[in-house]
């Protein structure tokens, strides 16, 4: 309790921790397991970032002179390339208007903002000297460099979110528009950069070309439409804010978006495979073979193909799992897809040597094992997003609400989509059917 | 937060026969114990925060490196006036790895072997053309019979490979630096700012040639500072005083030969003018300052 103006003010510790306790006191008993689970994780992941961060030189990473990229930049990566794809999959119903798309507004913006801040978090957890990072960028720019591109571009990146989110909650509608408009263009030029990082490495034959980028563009796509259709799930299994048309449109949505991410990554993988295998480009040959059938071939064939773009797409195109709960395992998949993708993608560009490793006769693959230190940082990041979105379930309205103006509909006379831009009555069956959990969409 | 009153009239000093040993008190201060606790903490934390700041940013505001990479002594020392290059026989190299040692010692480069400036690798050609890379210890403690593998009788070919950084003219770690901590002198010589240096390693990957490392903790540290990268610089510091560089000055066969490219009459202008060098991984189109004779392979294994 402090006094302010001859006022007492509840906000001494003791009465916010007060609070903290009622209001922990109401939640439902799922819900504190929940949250206690991440709290714990988040621990772990804090206990793994202060060790990480306070040793500079001696982070504690797994990471050697000749495997320098780990788990850390895999998950970065990882959460970078989410948030543009949660912007990219929403833009349809943000920027352009098309009514099945709006469910996905709001919620999009606040997973995208959680998952650039924890890309932002886990990268300054990598780098040595992140504060540096900061301030060269600014006052010693270096244009030549795809990094220093990919910083600025990031950077911008979040100021648009983070405008995004409060001008929707402001109820701007034209500065919404606009925010959402800068969003969806940079949400396609930040994953360029951030594949063009890996791609101009000529040293480096399995990053290097012109394919990095749409690549990491698609895989954006894919692993943003999927982390929505986790998120609708339980908006859906939950009954949370708006979930009838979460249901009756977001879904079935999302299931769209899902199904073009995946063709399209699909047709990508298939390129670089061949590409790799029949191109017989020194150092690509040799990445491609361990990634084909050397110490990648198990989560390459298991987890990247099998369990990331075939089921998921099975999923989709039967007609009998094109329910929710379909969507959310075919979305679920999609993301460890991705996430395998990515831990594959850094790792196969190192995994051929530049030079003999000491003591190694020609060692044919460099090592790399993951520290507890990268595994805890990266699960404590994956806890952050999960109890920051869970608190804003809770606390912020993320139904879907009419704040965007349509300022770019014109755009959409010259579109083939444009036989979603008007909105439809929901049918009377999906009406019925989306009040109970088991229906078909 | 509470307060308690001040109080202005001091209180009267006890007794000598009530409290032996008292002869007066001060009189209680204006602020309780426990906000002078938080107020101490606030302060320790805020100052310890403000000198961390404060010393990251004056590292980034200070002048760079780069203008005081020439040490006072050798101000008449002009960059652009030279253009320097280097040369290695590998028809000489008997890989004794003193260079190796003369190195880590004149630059406080780590001991262990993954980080290293420069290193020997030995290159076994098979009869079937397969290549065997092998660099025990990188090379210092040389090559023998303990430490390195037995070479395969039907080799075609065996040789030693000095390596270092190549010093390249059109070179893949300057450019994607972000913050410019790594560039090039006038005279070629590519360097790395300790103090700008966030510790990436986006150039550790971007080059070709696997010649950088980031300086662990708890070891030497080449410029005092760990998490940086580094890599070799032609001792930079020896070079602009007239001096060799010292794996060049302690090689016992002269497998390592280093001057001026600007004198046409230097020797390792005369060599690489005459046509018998080659360059590694030339399709890299690095434009390496680092020539060798006698390479028969690429050493890409």
């Amino acid at each position: 309790m402090i006094r302010i103006a001859s006022c007492n003010v509840p906000l001494g510790p003791r009465s916010v921790a007060r609070l903290v306790r009622a209001e922990f006191a109401s939640f439902s008993r799922p819900l504190r397991v929940w949250l206690g689970v991440l709290t714990l994780l988040m621990l772990i992941g804090a206990a793994g970032a202060v060790r990480s961060v306070f040793f500079p030189g001696d982070k504690g990473l797994g990471t050697t002179a000749t495997f320098e990229w780990g788990l850390l930049i895999i998950g970065y990566v990882f959460f970078a390339i989410t948030t543009s794809g949660l912007c990219l999959a929403s833009s349809l119903g943000t920027v352009f208007g098309i009514d099945r798309f709006k469910p996905l507004e709001r919620r999009h913006a606040i997973l995208a903002v959680l998952s650039l801040v924890t890309a932002f978090g886990i990268i300054a957890i990598d780098l040595h000297y992140p504060v540096r990072m900061v301030f060269g960028a600014v006052f010693h720019p270096s244009p030549s460099s795809p990094m220093w591109w990919m910083g600025v571009v990031y950077g911008f990146y979040l100021c648009v979110l983070l405008l995004e989110v409060w001008s929707m909650f402001a109820g701007h509608r034209r500065i919404h528009q606009a925010a959402c408009t800068a969003a969806a263009c940079t949400a396609i030029v930040a994953p360029a950069t951030l594949g063009a990082v890996f791609g101009v490495m000529a040293a480096r034959p399995y990053w290097h070309g012109l394919f990095t980028p749409p690549l990491m563009v698609a895989s954006a796509f894919l692993s943003g439409t999927a982390l929505l259709g986790v998120a609708f799930y339980f908006v859906h299994r939950l009954r949370l804010r708006s979930h009838e048309r979460g249901t009756s449109h977001g879904i079935p949505a999302i299931r769209f978006l899902l199904a073009i991410g995946l063709v399209v990554v699909t047709i990508l993988v298939g390129r670089q495979v061949v590409a790799g295998a029949v191109g017989g480009e020194p150092g690509l040959a040799e990445a491609s073979a361990a990634v084909l059938t050397g110490p990648l071939a198990i989560p390459f064939w298991g987890g990247r193909v099998a369990a990331g773009l075939l089921v998921p797409l099975l999923l989709i195109a039967i007609p009998a799992t094109r329910t929710p709960g379909g969507t959310f395992a075919a979305s679920a998949l999609a993301i460890g897809g991705v996430l395998v993708d990515r831990i594959i993608f850094v790792m196969a560009g190192q995994i051929t040597p530049m030079t003999a490793v000491s003591g190694v006769v020609s060692a044919p693959y460099a090592g790399y094992l993951p520290s507890p230190v990268e595994i805890a940082v990266l699960v404590g990041a994956f806890a952050l997003v999960a109890m920051a979105y869970t608190l804003a379930e809770r606390y912020l309205d993320l139904g879907e609400k009419d704040v965007h103006a349509v300022s770019l509909r014109w755009l959409l006379r010259l579109s083939p989509v444009r036989r979603w831009r008007t909105s439809r009555p929901v049918p009377a069956e999906i009406r019925a059917a989306a009040t109970t959990p088991a229906h078909r969409t | 937060m509470t307060t308690e009153p001040m109080t202005t009239e001091p209180t009267p000093p006890a007794s000598p026969e009530d409290e032996p040993g008292v002869t007066f008190s001060l009189p209680p201060l204006p602020i309780s114990r426990r906000t002078m606790l938080k107020l101490g903490a606030t302060a320790i934390v805020g100052l310890g925060g403000s000198r961390y700041i404060f010393d990251s940013l004056s590292r980034i505001f200070a002048p760079p490196a780069r203008a005081t990479a020439v040490d006072p002594l050798v101000a008449a020392y002009e960059p652009a006036a030279h253009r320097w290059g280097f040369v290695v026989d590998t028809t000489r190299c008997i890989g004794c790895g003193l260079c190796v040692m003369a190195c880590k010692q004149e630059n406080n480069v780590p001991d262990d072997e993954e980080h290293t400036r420069t290193w020997i690798e030995r290159h076994v050609v098979h009869a079937d053309g397969g290549l065997t890379v092998q660099s025990p210890e990188a090379g210092i403690n040389g090559f023998t019979a303990e430490g390195a593998a037995r070479i395969d009788p039907g080799a075609t070919a065996a040789y030693f490979v000095p390596r270092l950084c190549m010093q390249c003219e059109d070179s893949p770690c300057t450019g994607v630096c972000p913050v410019g901590a790594t560039y090039r002198t006038p005279d070629g010589v590519i360097l790395v700012d300790a103090d700008r240096c966030i510790g990436c390693g986006y150039c550790l990957l971007a080059c070709p040639y696997g010649a950088r490392y980031l300086v662990p903790a708890g070891g030497r540290t080449p410029q005092g500072v760990a998490g940086v990268a580094d890599k070799c610089t032609f001792c930079y510091h020896r070079i602009v005083r007239g001096e060799q560089p010292a794996c060049v000055e302690v090689c016992p066969v002269q497998a390592r030969l280093f001057g001026d490219l600007e004198d046409p009459d230097s020797v390792v202008s005369r060599i690489i003018g005459s046509g018998i060098t080659t360059v590694m991984r030339p399709e890299q189109e690095t434009h390496p300052r680092v020539h060798y004779i006698g390479l028969e392979r690429e050493a890409t294994a």
